[in-house]
């Protein structure tokens, strides 16, 4: 005779694996962070995929010239001026190495951690982490803004895939264009608080017979939801974290009354009432995707907005007391090549490229990594997006290692790195 | 094993009118070969109610002659060679096997090949969530469920592991074994959890097994006979094993090896239950029944994985009444309801069918004046005669070419199509199903096209997916229902497919070329004029990095020319095995009944049986025979009794999801909603999209439904996006659970609001013509619920409606109620 409760434990365990979690986890005690300082992560969607050897990485085959920053050492590109002066505020990974050739390939990888695969989709990183640090103060955790205008795909990957539609982005209009507005979260003016009375009386008419006969845990869910809608309809602080208008001119100056600027700082808004994952994606209209002519478009349109409201961000979450339990991450889906086309632009490069952060318990003041003296290959510590992953959960204090089970029972690793591993936080950003 | 004797000891005295009428034990006659085999027995009882049930704890068992001994309950050991007739006899019946022994007093040592991974099988440490994971666990790797025992047995005497990657040994070289100390060995001092084990205490400490183990150590640990014959199949009796409330039933495991000879192996496998509140499963393979309903229990031994259904049933009824039959699909539901005693629901009302056969065969909703034509018809066919209309309607051929745009992905974004590719591939989707093509011709063009006309050109894993596997992973997923994706990487856990299957199909698509970052099929009859066309491409094992050749799952042999396209005979292949006849009436009945006969529609595997295996054979058989004619199946499924039942439950199927006693409700479809929101309220929906490429402009023709969009990913649609319109960028998969942003959206949200205010809508023009609130009410009923609403309602919803003093206002809200209600927003 065996042990009824071990046996039994094993068998829930080790039937189609979807009760397997429990004994991964317990294996995985050594991969949460007993102290983590990050709440919420503000990701600055740099889209189309900056040069990194006119930015973060400067080099000789870059036309424009390296300068010092306030930290000995560390010297960025000419074109990021601001971020010189408070370069100890942030904490460069200069060593990327990912997948994707092409922006939906990339993105979906700097998203997903997973290349693209018709048989299934993969949750996003931020669906990841709202789903395991769950809502605050009943604000939508995960935001996308601004959504996509035309290619509505890349919000796909975004989203939850089998975690379920409560970990979906919530994708909200450019907030620095005329008339923004926040869909579905005030009743409109024409509905009156009898309105709304009105219509739960008809409704309880209509549905009481249907109910009486189907009892179903969706239709309980449902009026979980319901209420759970009507508290966030009618809380303002929930509206409040939406509504730019509380801002300053001097401040939305500051970041710039762009939708760049706009959406991070409508995203600093979000954190501080309570949103977990926020994608700030002005880049839709202007993207770094500088086929032609790299440097005009480096010079005079994208690194001057990068440099502004980046540091702008950092500067105010750090004036709020923010920028610890605030993770900072810009980056795009690739960097550029070292070399220049015939278009005097530069093609997409995801062999080598860097990234900036800030914030949320990160070491500041220190460049990860090596790239050779063209920037096209990783000289000294690789830097996978799985690593990335594990160094954003390791900061908010999710188990890095975990993995979950996919609806067919196959195991989907949260920090996929390259070869199917896990990566692994980098110890290093992490103090 | 005393508690388990214990619980056999109880009689089953749950029906004490019942009678035992005659008695059979299993198998009928046994060679058991070998000191070591052993061979379990059965005795089935035929009752006076006409059911069976296991009374094998029951019954009295005797063996006429002493060359054989009873261990446990009614397992034979060999004690010498020879005959013998095992007896079983219960209430005075009795039966008999026939016992062959031979081979008894040879000596045996214990072999690594059939105890130890035997052991390491039934003990889990082999599991596909242990040490048989892909790459192991804490540094330890086994084949799952010892599917390899030679590379089980390398990595316990040497140490290493498998490597997804490469074919090389990596890892730590720990031998698991001390041969010197064999109690040292890490094999025991971790299974017994004497040193510290993240998986436990797998063993007890000289417990039968740990004795085993130790005696194998200790004889210099023997893999066995090398070149013995390898299991190929386990069998396991019963199929489905039925037993009442508190009862239980004993399962035969029978091993089938490679030089045709079986073997007993109900003592050498694993068993898990996949929904542990329907029975439990003793390690010897006894299930005992803990509520009414249906599972499977899974079966493991030496890598190969079984199933069986389990069920248990309830009280039997008094006079349980001969069930309506309209065709061979009621049949088959009848007959396992009965087996079941679950009594169906009532025929569905006209309301009722109605409502359902037209969202299920139009996608749309029937218009006030259908729903009274039909109510008051008298005509006693009028039922058939509809689904006759319906089916070939344009409604039809909208609503099924949208589905069929979904599972084959029509979409711009996902497939770097252009607009008129993308429409190109809509049209030739849209020409099948308007044509009733044969399915079978369907699915052989799109495996197997080639060059620039649709289906091949505009196909995503040609277009931007490039790689041969995932090519195939979709095909396999869509034509046959099975997903392969597993064992790309390692031999699937869940299913008898092994890695080289897996890359054995994938090389079928390997003859496509890559230009720039077009991915196109091999044009075997096409001068592109570049130097890029023409060549072939090898598809590379991953481990072995050895070049791979086109195989099929069975082995069955192609005639594969070496300049020909190996898709047209994949397609061959596939459109004649009966995975795909299976597999494509399984994902029509899913779309019909809310649920597949193997549920998810898509996810067939050995793990993962039918609730109606012969229902699912016979619905095969039909489309096969009717040459895979999509309609005649939807025709077949929509006339029988089973479909026409009611959702309302009875007392005896109120917990029944699997037997299709009652319709069940479910959630319908974003776009088949957002239409039936526009019908409804009669005011449409406007969808716009920022593209201009070609065919596509900006704003989509006034009055668009929804289901006719060709190309929806263009679209924007908060609504859509929220109630889960399927990401065509991976085979769809819909979830129609509601979450917090519908119910944001529900409250708030334009569809909800915005739209109810705009004029010339159904309740403008009911106000302008001046009609009563007793008219609205029924009106909106009839186009929502296709109903009318009954006198208690009529009279709640009037007086909710005299508590406002704005009566337009307040019918507004009536008709956002209506909308929003579950009885709409359910297919049910």
């Amino acid at each position: 005779m065996r042990h009824p409760a071990s046996r039994r434990s094993f068998i829930s365990a080790g039937s189609l694996g979807f009760l397997g979690l429990s004994l991964r986890n317990s294996l995985a005690a050594d991969a949460v962070n007993p102290n983590p300082k990050a709440k919420s992560v503000i990701l600055f969607w740099l889209e189309g995929g900056p040069s990194h050897i006119d930015t973060w990485d400067p080099k000789s085959n870059s036309n424009f010239k390296p300068i010092s920053t306030n930290v000995p050492g560390i010297r960025v590109s000419e074109l990021l001026p601001k971020m010189a002066k408070r370069m100890d505020k942030f904490a460069l990974v200069r060593s990327m190495h990912t997948r994707g050739t092409d922006h939906p390939q990339a993105t979906h990888y700097a998203i997903t951690g997973h290349e693209i695969n018709p048989a299934m989709q993969f949750p996003s990183v931020g669906s990841i982490v709202t789903k395991e640090l769950g809502p605050r103060n009943a604000v939508p955790a995960h935001i996308l803004v601004p959504k996509w205008d035309r290619t509505r795909q890349y919000e796909e990957y975004f989203r939850a895939a089998f975690l379920g539609g409560d970990y979906d982005p919530m994708c909200i209009p450019d907030p620095a264009k005329p008339g923004f507005q926040v869909t579905d979260l005030s009743l409109p003016k024409t509905i009156s608080q009898a309105s709304v009375d009105s219509r739960s009386a008809f409704l309880k008419a209509v549905d009481r017979r249907y109910r009486e006969l189907n009892d179903t845990a969706d239709h309980t869910n449902m009026d979980a939801f319901t209420a759970q809608a009507m508290k966030m309809i009618t809380t303002p602080a929930v509206r409040d974290a939406f509504d730019l208008a509380k801002e300053s001119d001097k401040m939305k100056e500051r970041y710039g009354k762009d939708s760049i600027g706009q959406s991070c700082l409508l995203a600093r808004r979000l954190v501080e009432a309570g949103s977990r994952f926020v994608t700030a994606a002005g880049y839709h209209g202007t993207s770094w995707d500088t086929h032609s002519d790299n440097d005009k478009g480096h010079r005079d349109r994208l690194a001057p907005t990068l440099d502004r409201t980046l540091t702008a961000l950092v500067e105010d979450l750090e004036e709020r007391g923010l920028l610890e339990s605030t993770l900072v991450i810009a980056m795009g889906e690739f960097g550029r090549t070292p070399h220049i086309n015939p278009a005097l632009g530069r093609d997409h490069w995801p062999n080598c490229w860097s990234l900036a952060l800030a914030g949320g318990g990160i070491k500041p003041g220190q460049a990860i990594g090596k790239s050779d003296e063209r920037g096209a290959n990783v000289i000294d510590r690789v830097v996978t997006m799985g690593d990335l992953f594990a160094t954003i959960y390791h900061a908010l204090g999710i188990d890095w290692k975990k993995e979950y089970m996919s609806p067919i029972g196959r195991p989907i690793k949260i920090a996929n790195s390259l070869d199917d591993r896990t990566g692994s936080p980098v110890m290093e950003l992490l103090g | 094993m005393k508690l388990i004797l214990l619980l056999c000891a109880l009689p089953t005295i749950a029906w004490p009118a019942a009678k035992v009428i005659s008695l059979r034990t299993v198998p009928a006659q046994a060679t058991i070969q070998g000191a070591r085999a052993t061979q379990q027995f059965l005795a089935i009882a035929k009752f006076s109610d006409g059911a069976e049930r296991d009374v094998t704890a029951q019954a009295e068992w005797r063996i006429d002659k002493p060359i054989a001994k009873l261990t446990g309950t009614a397992r034979v050991a060999p004690l010498a060679d020879g005959t013998a007739t095992l007896q079983a006899t219960l209430a005075g019946a009795q039966a008999r096997s026939l016992i062959k022994i031979t081979n008894a007093t040879a000596s045996q040592p214990v072999s690594f090949r059939r105890e130890i991974a035997g052991i390491l099988t039934t003990r889990g440490c082999n599991n596909a969530i242990c040490h048989g994971g892909v790459k192991g666990q804490g540094g330890f790797k086994l084949s799952a469920n010892a599917l390899y025992p030679a590379d089980d047995y390398d990595w316990i005497l040497k140490g290493g592991g498998y490597q997804v990657l490469t074919s090389e040994v990596k890892g730590e070289r720990i031998p698991r074994v001390d041969l010197k100390n064999p109690q040292q060995s890490l094999l025991l001092s971790k299974a017994t959890n004497t040193k510290p084990h993240a998986g436990g205490k797998r063993l007890e400490l000289d417990g039968d097994d740990y004795k085993t183990i130790l005696a194998w150590l200790q004889n210099g640990a023997p893999f066995g006979d090398k070149n013995a014959a390898s299991l190929t199949r386990l069998d396991i009796f019963p199929s489905m094993a039925v037993m009442p409330l508190e009862g239980q039933h004993r399962l035969l495991v029978t091993a089938h090896f490679s030089d045709n000879h079986t073997e007993d192996y109900t003592h050498q496998a694993l068993y898990t239950i996949n929904d542990g509140e329907v029975a439990s499963v003793s390690a010897a393979g006894v299930i005992t029944a803990k509520r009414r309903g249906e599972t499977a229990i899974l079966v493991r031994a030496a890598g190969q994985l079984a199933s069986a259904g389990v069920g248990v049933t309830g009280a039997p009824l008094t006079n349980y009444p001969k069930l309506t039959s309209n065709n061979f699909i009621d049949d088959h539901i009848n007959d396992k309801l009965r087996r079941f005693q679950i009594l169906p629901s009532d025929p569905a009302t006209d309301s009722e069918f109605l409502r359902r056969i037209c969202l299920d065969l139009t996608g749309t909703l029937p218009p006030p004046a259908r729903v009274r034509e039909f109510l008051a018809s008298r005509d006693p066919s009028k039922r058939s005669k509809l689904i006759d209309a319906l089916i070939g309607s344009p409604e039809f051929v909208d609503y099924w070419t949208f589905r069929y745009a979904d599972l084959f992905r029509v979409s711009i974004f996902a497939n770097a199509l252009s607009a008129k590719g993308m429409a190109e591939y809509w049209e030739w989707i849209r020409n099948n199903i308007d044509t009733n093509r044969p399915y079978d011709e369907v699915a052989r063009e799109r495996i197997a096209i080639e060059g620039y006309k649709p289906p091949s050109r505009h196909f995503l894993p040609y277009a931007v997916i490039a790689t041969p596997q995932e090519a195939m992973g979709e095909q396999v997923r869509v034509f046959f229902g099975r997903r392969m994706d597993c064992a790309q990487c390692h031999n699937h856990p869940y299913e008898n497919w092994s890695q080289d299957q897996f890359w054995g199909m994938a090389a079928f698509f390997s003859r496509m070329f890559r230009m720039g970052s077009i991915v196109m099929d091999h044009p075997t009859n096409m001068d592109l004029g570049t130097k890029d066309v023409g060549g072939s491409m090898d598809l590379l094992h991953p481990r072995t990095k050895a070049a791979v050749k086109p195989a099929v799952l069975d082995n069955a042999k192609l005639a594969i020319t070496p300049e020909g396209n190996p898709r047209r005979e994949l397609a061959r292949w596939m459109t004649s095995h009966p995975y795909f006849a299976e597999s494509t009436v399984n994902r029509i009945w899913g779309h019909f009944f809310a649920r597949g006969i193997v549920d998810p529609v898509d996810d067939f595997r050995s793990t993962n049986p039918p609730t109606h295996p012969e229902l699912l054979a016979a619905l095969g058989a039909d489309f096969v025979k009717h040459r895979y004619d999509l309609r005649h199946l939807m025709r077949t499924i929509a006339n029988s009794r089973t479909y026409q039942t009611s959702h309302k439950p009875n007392s005896t199927n109120r917990d029944d999801v699997v037997n299709y006693s009652r319709a069940l409700p479910r959630g319908i479809d974003a776009e088949v909603l957002l239409d039936a929101v526009t019908d409804v309220t009669g005011l449409p929906e406007a969808f716009s999209t920022a593209i201009t490429d070609g065919a596509t402009v900006g704003q989509a023709p006034t009055g668009t439904r929804a289901i006719q969009l060709r190309d929806p990913d263009t679209f924007y649609s908060r609504f859509l996006e929220l109630y889960g319109r399927a990401n065509r960028g991976a085979v769809p998969e819909r979830s129609n659970k509601p979450n917090l942003s519908q119910a944001l959206h529900l409250l708030a949200g334009s569809t909800y609001t915005d739209r109810l205010s705009r004029p010339n809508g159904r309740l403008a023009k009911l106000l302008a013509a001046g009609a009563p609130d007793e008219t609205i009410f029924t009106e909106f009923y009839l186009a929502a619920l296709t109903r009318a609403p009954d006198a208690a309602e009529l009279s709640e919803l009037k007086s909710v409606l005299a508590q406002r003093t704005d009566r337009e206002a307040a019918l507004r809200e009536f008709v956002w109620a209506l909308i929003s209600s579950r009885e709409f927003a359910e297919n049910h």
